[in-house]
Parts: C-alpha cells; sequence; structure tokens
C-alpha cells in the first residue's frame, strides 16, 4: 500500500514538474533575451570573435584565453573535427584491401571520432556561451560604474565560490571521455550492422531499428529472457541484501565495547580483500569440483561424490554463487560500515541509554536509519554491481547448456547469456541492442528507487 | 536484597553470555574468511606444484620450489618485472584516482549548482550498462591516442573512472556536520581552505577507504590490461598468472600471496585511522 | 538585439561553413581510390626487425632462441632481424594488427590461423607457396587447411609446420605381467588394450575390480569436446558438412551413425568416475598418471614433458618415465558401436586434429623479409630441430618418413582423412558448449544410474538436439 501511495506521489510531482518546464524555459530564455538586446558593441565583438570584447574591455588575460580557445576549435575543426564529424554519418566510404596495402577506413573508428567530435561542438558551444555571458557582465558592471572584477580576483574564486567548477572540470572530463563516450558508442552500435562479417576492414553502416525488429522476432528468445531475468533479479536482491546486512552485521560486531584485539579480528576479512577475485573464483571453483578437496573428504568418510556445481545443481551452484560472492564483497563493506558507524553522534546512545532503550531498539531507532541514510547510493551501486556481476557464474559454471534455456545455463545472469550470444560470434550490434533493452530496464528500476529514496529526497536530514 | 543479588548475577551471566557468543561468531567468521587463503599459501609450499598432489586441502608434500622459480625463472613468467609493473600502475592510478574521487564526491555533497542532480542521476544509470561491450570502445580510443601497449594508458582509464563511484564518498561527507564549514567560512576560510583544512582531516577513514578500493582495483584488475598490454614485458601479475600453465598452480599460489601482501600491509598501516574514527572530535549540537 | 543577434548567426554560419567544406574536401578526398600492389615482390626488404610469435612451448624449450640466431646470422647481410615478439601465444591478430601492434610472423592453430581470413577479414596474407622449400614435401591435406576461396580464386593463407592430434598416453609398467598370453589375441606383440578401445574398456574394469576402485583404467574428461568429437566422427559424423566443411548451415554430429559415439562415451564413463563430466581429469591426469592410479588417458603429443615431469617428481628416474611412459596412436573401435559387441571387428577411429603452421600479417611492414623466414623456418634441417626439441609430429612428409614412427603414421592419417582437420571458420568457437554439455549428460548419465540415454533413439534425439543448438547459436543472430 505504501509503495502504491509512494508510486502515486512519484507520478503527481512528475507532472507538477512537467507543468512548470515551460516556465522554467522561459526564465532561461529571458537571460538570453536580455543579453541580445542590451548588449552593447563589445559584447556583439565577443559574440563575432571570442574573446575580442574582453579585449576591447581590456581583460587582457582573459580575452586572451577565449581568443585562444576559439583559434584552438577552429584549427582542431580544420584538421581533423569535420572529417570526424562526417565520418560519423558516413561510416567510412572506402573499403580497404590489407592484401594489397589499400588503405581504407575503419568505421568504427570513424564512430567513435565522430561522437568525440560532437562533444567537442558541444564543448565549444558551452564556451562560447560563457565567453559572451562574461562579455555582457562586464557589460553591467562598467554601466553600473563598478571597476569590473580583475583576473587575479576571478581566478580566485575559482578557489572559493566556484571551487566545485575547479574541482569537478577534470573528473567530468574524464568520466565524459573514458565513461560515457563508450556507453554512447554502444548505444549507437545498436543501430548498426556492425559485427558477424561486417567488422573493419569491411565498412559498417546504419540500419535504424532493423536488430531490434530481429530480437522481437526471434520466438525462442522471449521464454529465456524472462527466465534469466528472474533468476537475475532475485540474484541481485538477495546478494545485495546477504553482502550488505553481513557487511553490517560484522562491522556492529567488531564495534563492540567486550571484542579485545579489533585490529586483528578484523584482518581475516581483510585477508579475503586482498585476494584478487578472480583467483578467488579460481580456487573456490576447484575446492567445489568433482576432483575437488570437499568431495575428497566426503569421499574419504564414504560418501558419494557431490556435483555442487554439476550438471544438475541448480540450486547448490546458485547457492555456491551467492556464498562466494558474499565471500568477495562482504570484506569491502564492512570497512565502509566501519568508517560510517564511526562517524555516528555518540550523544544519540548516551540519551538513548539514559531513556532506557534497549540494543536492539539502539539498532533500529538510530543506528539502521543512520546507516541507511549515509549507504543509500552505495546499496543501489551494489545493487546494481551485483544484477550485472559477470565474473562469479563465468568463472565458477561456464559452458553449459541447459534443457529449457536458449543457448543459457540456469545459473547464467543476463550478461552472461550476453557475453556468450555476442562475443564467441562478435555479434556486436545484436549484442549492444539487447543490452540497451536490458539497461532501460534497470535504470528505470533504480532511479525510480533511488530518487524516492530518503537520502536523495531529504539529503539534509543528518546534518 | 536476594532479589537484587539476583538481578546482578543474572546480569553478569547475560554479560558473560554475550561476550561468549560475540567471540564465537567472531571465531566462526575468522575461520570462513582465513580458511581458503590459508589453503592458498600451503598451495603454493606444495612441492609438485600440481594442485591434484593433495590430499584434500592438504599438499602431499611441502617445498619451497614455488617461491624458487617464482623469482628466478624469468624466461617464461617474469614475475618480479610484472610485480614492478603492477605496483607502479596501481600507485599512481591510486594517487589521481583518490583525488578526483574526493573532489567529486565533496562537490557534490557541498555545493548546489544547476547540473547536480542531473549528474548524480546520470552516473547512477551509466553505471548500470553492461560494461564489457563498452571495452570495445576503449580499446579503439587507445589505439586513436597511440596509448597500446603503455602503462600510462591504464592508468590514465583507470583514473578517468575513478569518480564514477564517488556516491560512497558523498554519502560520507553528507554526514559531516554542516556547522564546521559555516564556523570556518564565518573565519573568512575560502572553500579550498575549508576543504583542505577542515574537511580533509576529518575524512581520513573515507580518504583511506578510497585510497584502498583505488588501489586494490587496478592491482588485481584482469581485463583491461588483458587488453591494453600486448608486450609481456610490460604484462601486470594478474594477467601474467592467468597465462601461467595449469600444472603450475603452486606457483600461481605463491604469486597470489604476493599479490595480497600490499594489501594487508597498506590495512596495518591504515587500520588507526579506519577505527578510530573522528565523530567524537567534530562538532556536535 | 537587431545589432548583436547578426553578429551571432554570423559566427555560427562560419564555424558552419568551416566545417562543411572541410568534410566535403574530406569526402572527396576518400574517394579518390587507393592504388594497391602485390606484396610479394620477391625483392628483400633491408634493415628492417621482424617480431615473431612462436608458442610458449618453443620458447621454453630454447627452441625459438635457436631459430632466430640461426635465421639472423644467415640474413645479418640484409640486415634483417627476427625478435621475439614476446606476447601471449594465442594474441588475436586481428585486435592489434589494424593499428600496428601486431606481430609480423605468427605461428598458431590453423583455426585460429583462419579465423583472421573470414569474409571480408584479410588480416593475414595469401602466402606464395610454390616458392617455398617446403611446398612439395608437404601432404595437400595439411594445406588445405590453410585454403581459402574468396570470388572464386583460391588461395594459401598459412604454411603447415606440425600436425596436431590425440594420442593414447598409457604406463608400460601398469600392463598385465600375462599381457602376452591373456591380452594379445592376434599375437602381434602389442597389448590389445591399446591396439582397440573394447579391451582397453575390459581392461579398465579388471583394474577398478582388482583395486576396489582405487584405480583407474583409461581415464579423460569426456566433457572435453575436441577429443570427445572423434567418436562421433568415426561412425560419420561432422562438425560442418559442404566440400570443405565450411557449410555452417549443415551441422552433423548426428549424421550417418554419430548417436554411437554417445554410445562409447557412455559406457567408457561407466569405467570413470563422476570427475569425468569435468575437466577435472584432464588437469589431474599428469600426477595421476606418475602416482599409478590411471592406466591410461588421451591427448595431444606437446604436453609429454609434462607428463615426464611429473613421474619424476613422484620419485621415478628420468630413463625409468621416458621408458614406460608411452604415446601412441588411438586405439580401433569396434565397428558394432558397442565397447562390449566385437563380433563386427574394428575399424579406425577418426580424431580431431589440427595443422600448427606460420602465417604473415597484412600489416607487416617487410613482408618478403617475413616471407624468406617462413621459408627459413619451414625448411628441412629447422623443423628437425624443432622436432627434436618439442617433440612435434612435423607436417613435412620428408622429414617424417625420415623420423619414423608415430610421426610416419600421424603424417599418413592426415592423408587417408582419419586425422579430421578442425574446421577453419569462425562458427567454430559455438560448436564447444553444446557438445560438451551433451558429452557431460552422457557420462552424466551413466554414472549416476538415471539411464535416459539408453536407447538408441534416445542417443539419436539428444545428438540431433546438439546439433540444432549449434544451428541456433550460429544463425539465430546472424541469420538476415
Amino acid at each position: 500500500m505504501k509503495a502504491i501511495a509512494k508510486c502515486k506521489n512519484f507520478f503527481k510531482t512528475l507532472s507538477e514538474k512537467l507543468k512548470a518546464l515551460p516556465k522554467k524555459l522561459s526564465a532561461r530564455f529571458a537571460g538570453a533575451k536580455e543579453i541580445l538586446s542590451q548588449g552593447n558593441g563589445k559584447v556583439t565583438a565577443s559574440m563575432a570573435v571570442m574573446g575580442l570584447g574582453q579585449l576591447l574591455y581590456r581583460q587582457w588575460a582573459k580575452g586572451a584565453m577565449f581568443l585562444f580557445v576559439q583559434i584552438a576549435f577552429v584549427t582542431y575543426f580544420i584538421l581533423t573535427g569535420a572529417t570526424d564529424l562526417f565520418g560519423f554519418f558516413t561510416l567510412g566510404t572506402r573499403e580497404g584491401n590489407a592484401w594489397y596495402g589499400v588503405e581504407g577506413d575503419n568505421s568504427v573508428v570513424m564512430l567513435i571520432m565522430g561522437i568525440l567530435a560532437i562533444f567537442m561542438i558541444v564543448l565549444y558551444i558551452a564556451i562560447y556561451i560563457a565567453n559572451v555571458k562574461d562579455a555582457y557582465r562586464i557589460q553591467c558592471a562598467v554601466d553600473t560604474l563598478k571597476e569590473p572584477a580583475a583576473f587575479r580576483e576571478e581566478a580566485g574564486a575559482l578557489l572559493d565560490k566556484s571551487f566545485h567548477k575547479t574541482a569537478l572540470a577534470l573528473p567530468v572530463i574524464g568520466v565524459c571521455v573514458f565513461s560515457i563516450l563508450p556507453i554512447v558508442f554502444m548505444i549507437l552500435i545498436a543501430f548498426t550492422n556492425y559485427g558477424d562479417t561486417i567488422v573493419p576492414p569491411a565498412l559498417v553502416s546504419w540500419v535504424g531499428l532493423e536488430n531490434f525488429r530481429k530480437i522481437l522476432t526471434l520466438g525462442q528468445f522471449a521464454p529465456t529472457f524472462f527466465k534469466i531475468f528472474g533468476w537475475n533479479m532475485l540474484w541481485a536482491v538477495m546478494s545485495t541484501a546477504l553482502n550488505y546486512l553481513a557487511g553490517l552485521g560484522l562491522a556492529l560486531l567488531l564495534n563492540k565495547a567486550c571484542v579485545k584485539g579489533k585490529a586483528i579480528w578484523r584482518a581475516f576479512p581483510i585477508l579475503a580483500y586482498a585476494i584478487p577475485g578472480f583467483i578467488t573464483l579460481l580456487g573456490f571453483k576447484f575446492m567445489f569440483s568433482y576432483g575437488g578437496p570437499i568431495n575428497y573428504y566426503i569421499q574419504q568418510g564414504g560418501g558419494e561424490a557431490v556435483g555442487f556445481l554439476g550438471l544438475d545443481a541448480k540450486w547448490s551452484a546458485r547457492f555456491i554463487g551467492l556464498g562466494v560472492n558474499a565471500w568477495i564483497s562482504i570484506p569491502s563493506t564492512m570497512l565502509l560500515a566501519t568508517g560510517i558507524l564511526s562517524n555516528v553522534n555518540t550523544d544519540l546512545y548516551e540519551a538513548a541509554r539514559v531513556d532506557g532503550a534497549s540494543a536492539w531498539k539502539q539498532f533500529i531507532k538510530i543506528t539502521l536509519p543512520y546507516v541507511l541514510f549515509a549507504t543509500t547510493p552505495v546499496l543501489i551501486t551494489q545493487f546494481i554491481g551485483n544484477f550485472n556481476n559477470f565474473g562469479i557464474f563465468y568463472f565458477l559454471r561456464d559452458g553449459l547448456n541447459i534443457d529449457g534455456y536458449f543457448l543459457a545455463s540456469d545459473t547464467d545472469l543476463l550478461i552472461n547469456w550476453l557475453y556468450r550470444m555476442s562475443i564467441d560470434n562478435n555479434y556486436y550490434s545484436i549484442g549492444a541492442a539487447i543490452s540497451l533493452v536490458i539497461f532501460i530496464i534497470t535504470s528505470v528500476i533504480s532511479l525510480a528507487v533511488y530518487v524516492l529514496s530518503p537520502s536523495y529526497k531529504q539529503e539534509e536530514t543528518f546534518r | 536484597m536476594n532479589q537484587a543479588k539476583m538481578k546482578v548475577a543474572k546480569a553478569k551471566t547475560q554479560k558473560v553470555l554475550n561476550i561468549l557468543i560475540t567471540y564465537c561468531i567472531l571465531v566462526v567468521v575468522a575461520f570462513v574468511f582465513f580458511f581458503p587463503c590459508m589453503w592458498l599459501v600451503l598451495a603454493s609450499f606444495s612441492k609438485s606444484g600440481s594442485i591434484y598432489s593433495f590430499d584434500g586441502f592438504f599438499p602431499a608434500e611441502y617445498g619451497f620450489d614455488a617461491f624458487r622459480t617464482l623469482f628466478t625463472d624469468t624466461v617464461m613468467y617474469d614475475y618480479p618485472k610484472w610485480f614492478l609493473n603492477t605496483l607502479f600502475i596501481a600507485s599512481m592510478s591510486c594517487i589521481i584516482g583518490t583525488v578526483l574521487t574526493i573532489l567529486t564526491a565533496y562537490c557534490m555533497s557541498r555545493f548546489r549548482f544547476k547540473s547536480r542532480k542531473a549528474m548524480m542521476k546520470t552516473t547512477l544509470v551509466l553505471g548500470m550498462f553492461p560494461s564489457f561491450m563498452g571495452t570495445i570502445a576503449v580499446y579503439l580510443m587507445m589505439t586513436q591516442f597511440n596509448l597500446i601497449n603503455q602503462h600510462w594508458g591504464l592508468i590514465l582509464i583507470y583514473s578517468a573512472q575513478a569518480p564514477m563511484g564517488y556516491m560512497v564518498q558523498k554519502g560520507f561527507f553528507d554526514t559531516i556536520p554542516y556547522s564546521i564549514d559555516e564556523a570556518a567560512r564565518i573565519d573568512g576560510a575560502s572553500n579550498f581552505t575549508v576543504f583542505v583544512k577542515f574537511i580533509l582531516p576529518l575524512s581520513k577513514p573515507i580518504l583511506v577507504y578510497t585510497a584502498l578500493t583505488a588501489f586494490t582495483w587496478p592491482w588485481s584488475d584482469f581485463i583491461l590490461p588483458k587488453m591494453l598490454l600486448i608486450d609481456k614485458n610490460l604484462y601486470t601479475v594478474a594477467v601474467g598468472l592467468m597465462s601461467l600453465g595449469e600444472t603450475e598452480f603452486a606457483r600461481f599460489a605463491a604469486g597470489s600471496i604476493f599479490i595480497a601482501i600490499p594489501i594487508i600491509v597498506l590495512y596495518f598501516c591504515l587500520v588507526k585511522y579506519m577505527i578510530n574514527g573522528m565523530a567524537a572530535g567534530a562538532v556536535k549540537e | 538585439m537587431k545589432k548583436t543577434l547578426p553578429a551571432i548567426i554570423a559566427h555560427a554560419a562560419v564555424i558552419l561553413a568551416l566545417i562543411l567544406l572541410m568534410g566535403f574536401l574530406g569526402v572527396i578526398a576518400a574517394g579518390v581510390a587507393a592504388e594497391g600492389s602485390e606484396k610479394f615482390t620477391g625483392e628483400l626488404e633491408r634493415n628492417v626487425t621482424l617480431r615473431i610469435l612462436e608458442n610458449d612451448t618453443a620458447k621454453e624449450q630454447g627452441y625459438l632462441k635457436e631459430l632466430l640466431e640461426a635465421f639472423n646470422k644467415e640474413y645479418a647481410g640484409y640486415g634483417i632481424v627476427a625478435v621475439d615478439a614476446n606476447m601471449d601465444q594465442y594474441t588475436d591478430l586481428e585486435m592489434g594488427g589494424p593499428y600496428g601492434y601486431g606481430p609480423d610472423v605468427l605461428y598458431q592453430a590453423n583455426d585460429a590461423l583462419m579465423k583472421y581470413v573470414d569474409g571480408t577479414r584479410k588480416h593475414i596474407l595469401p602466402v606464395p607457396v610454390e616458392k617455398l622449400d617446403c611446398y612439395a614435401h608437404v601432404d595437400d591435406n595439411a594445406w588445405d587447411a590453410y585454403k581459402v576461396t574468396i570470388d572464386t580464386q583460391e588461395f594459401v593463407c598459412g604454411v603447415p609446420v606440425n600436425i596436431q592430434q590425440p594420442l593414447l598416453y598409457y604406463r608400460k609398467d601398469l600392463l598385465p605381467e600375462n599381457w602376452e598370453t591373456e591380452w594379445d589375441d592376434d599375437r602381434n606383440g602389442v597389448p590389445d588394450m591399446i591396439e582397440n578401445w573394447c579391451d582397453l574398456y575390459r581392461y579398465s574394469q579388471l583394474i577398478r575390480q582388482q583395486s576396489a576402485g582405487s584405480k583407474y583404467g583409461y581415464m579423460k574428461s569426456l566433457n572435453d569436446g575436441y577429443f570427445a568429437s572423434g567418436y562421433f566422427f568415426s561412425y560419420g559424423g561432422y562438425v560442418f558438412g559442404g566440400e570443405d566443411g565450411k557449410d555452417t548451415t549443415d551441422v552433423g554430429f548426428s549424421k550417418n551413425d554419430g548417436y554411437l559415439g554417445g554410445k562409447i562415451i557412455r559406457q567408457l564413463a561407466s569405467v570413470m568416475n563422476l570427475e569425468c563430466t569435468e575437466d577435472t581429469i584432464t588437469k589431474n591426469s599428469y600426477s595421476r598418471m606418475a602416482q599409478g592410479a590411471y592406466f591410461a588417458t588421451m591427448t595431444t603429443p606437446d604436453v609429454y614433458t609434462m607428463f615426464l615431469k611429473e613421474m619424476v617428481l613422484a620419485g621415478y628416474t628420468e630413463e625409468y618415465a621416458k621408458e614406460n611412459l608411452v604415446m601412441t596412436s588411438v586405439p580401433k573401435l569396434p565397428v558394432s558401436g558397442d565397447l562390449e559387441d566385437e563380433s563386427q571387428g574394428f575399424r579406425e577411429m577418426t580424431v580431431m586434429g589440427g595443422v600448427n603452421g606460420y602465417a604473415i600479417s597484412s600489416y607487416t611492414k617487410a613482408p618478403n623479409a617475413a616471407l624468406a623466414f617462413v621459408n627459413f623456418a619451414t625448411s628441412y634441417n629447422m623443423i628437425n630441430r624443432r622436432a627434436e626439441l618439442l617433440g612435434i609430429s612435423p607436417a613435412r612428409g620428408d622429414l617424417a618418413e625420415t623420423l619414423g614412427g608415430l610421426n610416419a603414421t600421424i603424417n599418413e592419417n592426415l592423408a587417408d582423412g582419419t586425422i579430421y582437420v578442425m574446421p577453419s571458420v569462425r562458427a567454430l568457437a559455438q560448436v564447444w558448449t553444446p557438445l560438451q554439455t551433451y558429452c557431460a549428460v552422457l557420462a552424466d548419465d551413466a554414472l549416476t544410474g538415471k539411464n535416459a540415454y539408453v536407447t538408441d533413439d534416445a542417443l539419436k534425439k539428444g545428438i540431433a538436439n546438439v546439433d540444432s543448438q549449434i544451428y541456433a547459436a550460429i544463425h539465430t543472430l546472424g541469420g538476415a
């Protein structure tokens, strides 16, 4: 019931926001209108050539910087930018032949460089607007007979008022190039015919929604998709809950006053943390195999060997996966929880103790809300991480086709299935289309959870 | 009188029981985490090298051969070199990555600017994309930037992608009371000074956590170096170990132990920051 | 408004015009077709460095070093230097090659090499093989593994070095003492259990009985598709149809009497344990053979040294190990398809094999020097040395004949088709999982007593299902 109410609430705020949108937009454009109508000759100069207005106002350093940006961009467009941008649309026109040394176009590289060119153009527009706004700001200052801010002052603001701009510049650029660009690339690949025999030097072309049509018309596809999706959701929820609760529990346990030698006790999980994941996974796979040590002892004790990860081992393999994943992830959750617990306001506990609240009550009323608040985003990231946890079942139980599944096993997650289908035969475009579908489903779910979570709504609560 | 005594006694037994249970759980937990690691250590001391000459968890014969070959037999598997490569890549990525992540998290926690919420949602959603498909793009980009077969190429990617995981750190900064900032700003400190002089000293636990994750990721990552490093002399330990033959389990185990050691050492060096915390010292209302 | 807007429009127009102009210029420039030319001019490039990718064993045993030294000495006059590429032996040329990071010459298996020339891919060069010294000495079947037809024209893209085929490894000292009287029906001085699978099966049963289940006869991970596929081939199954075995629309493990392969696998499983359903036995056979827990196994010739090493570790002298660890060609299969029925006689077992060889990267700057290297490395003397150091079976017929023994047999096997050469197509990657699962299911079926695959009908259905799964894996997503 509560959930439904929450959803209703969500949509209500959404519709309100939508209604407010035109107003907001017009408010935005009001600023632009003002500059357009009030801007003087020097601002116009900045509009024609970046930095010119600033130079005319004798703001040498800033003007020179804007001018430099202008020159740099024009050079970039002449050298590669324009060709890259065209390449984005054509994806290459000339097929190479390495046998006779004929150089051709590499469609995929052209696509990437094309995306980069578009990024650059967006960046250019942003700097251009900043340049015009800046010129107008100087105009206003001069008009009101104030001394326009000196360059040194403005540079100083970068460490104070606009500290966030300085601090975020590098991370944003890095994330754009190495995280966002690859994803944009993948999304675009879903609309091409890249893959199978069409890989460079063959020329790739845009095919619109063809890949999605193919997926929808595949009869075998849907049943397996829903089976795997169901298990994938279950897995993500269970493993996230398990890792989170166990990590938190461990941190609380180690926080108890009666525990002596905390550093030593804490070191054991750290051992697990210190060993790279793939080594752990290979080790556990061996441990549970027919020839592994556990079966050795079972057989020594006169029992029959057990196929923990074998053909029929649907649930035992799933539980082993959960356990192994927990073994790998609990230590880092514990570290995190320890850090956060050390930040809880101890006064609250004292007050609670004075009021005679039990330890359990203290946990429920103080610790849990606090920790939950601080870690909701982490919880979501962990959920996503587990949802897309490729390694666990790839290492533990790869290479099986189970009846009733289309080219998959009953422990495979969507990402394993996707990998099997797309990588072995390099069906990049179809793989990208499927991941786009999965991506849309999962992101809608987690975004909704996030937006509805208290830590997003009331960021200021615990201040 | 008697009743009171009984109550005290009951409370005492309860306390003892509490301690007993706590320690029981701790012992079990310690065993669960310790045992597989110990197994790995034992395996590295196996004489024959093959995991199949074990009696259950224990090697049939012990010896130091694995460690000797690990460091002396470098024709095919140059472990010492790989180790140094990994150390270099991980340290550099750790330093740059930590700085970028902390800065991002701090800004997201303390500043209210136009695109903030949009940025937060975007980063959240982006993490959901199945990453292995994006690696193709990363590889192609690196060929264009001429950064294949170079350690700096890896460092660039690790550091650049690190801020994507700023959520944990932001959550931490959110819990540091605003009053600290306000007090400092009244004294005329700039935002930069507030960050460096007041917030950072309070953030040691999260700094340590960030540094540790920023270090362990490149330290044990397999996929990126496998793709970007072609020359065997440039390999990282993870890639190198995976290329070991299947009968060389002892060497594999010995190699793994040496990967684990720096992280354990780091932990023990930094443990006091993580445990003592600083909540007590912070401004309380 | 009047003054300012034109400035913005002018700015945008100039930038836009610039982009359009440069962009169109770029497109026009790309339209000018570049002229290509034949790469093998016969003229050796001077002062170049060749990066050679060899396999790990060649490096470990010191063969690569010898080869490079000999070559560099010979071609010092031209300034040609060959060096170790120092890359992973399975490096994918398609990844690095086009961007200049690949080796110049690579030594890999035929299926790995030929996937570089699939469809429009042309990552390795067609080699003018008639110019090579080894041309006449290598059997046509070996050359076939490297042939590719593009627009009705046939090219050869690799040079065979050695033939890989599964062999039977067994411990001579574990034969029964009375084998000459009891286990040699045809009195040819060769124990029957290494001549045919029926007796190997019987002997395995006997060993298990006598040791009360602690020792085994023949042991092998049955889920290994590379080795298991041979049982299906022997009764008429195949991977892909078509004249060149590359028609992926025709998947044929179940064709003819292919299902009988499944029957053999079930029977073999019954003398093993559940470890045969996963890769455990493949991995532990080295030490278990040395301990005497297994009598025989099947694997490729290149791992002989690993078995030797384990035997020495187990306390035998090297001479004893060499004397008693024997490699031989695989036993014969019963015509009946039933290991308990020898009445219809025996037939040769067809095994999946491969031809390893050299190829020249299309991105090399010195194709002629690379060709000279390949010619040098496939010369009689170098291959002879290779065989000596690495124990490979050379593809050169002249050498195989001189070396004699198993080498000659393997060469004959290739010629008469008892080696089924791995089809050189990319789609081969999709074969393994379905096949592997089915073989594991069969072994599990026999060992756990589920007995779902006892009848011929069930076996036929099972293998037909494998075929359709492989077909689906290849064509569902790719099919237009």
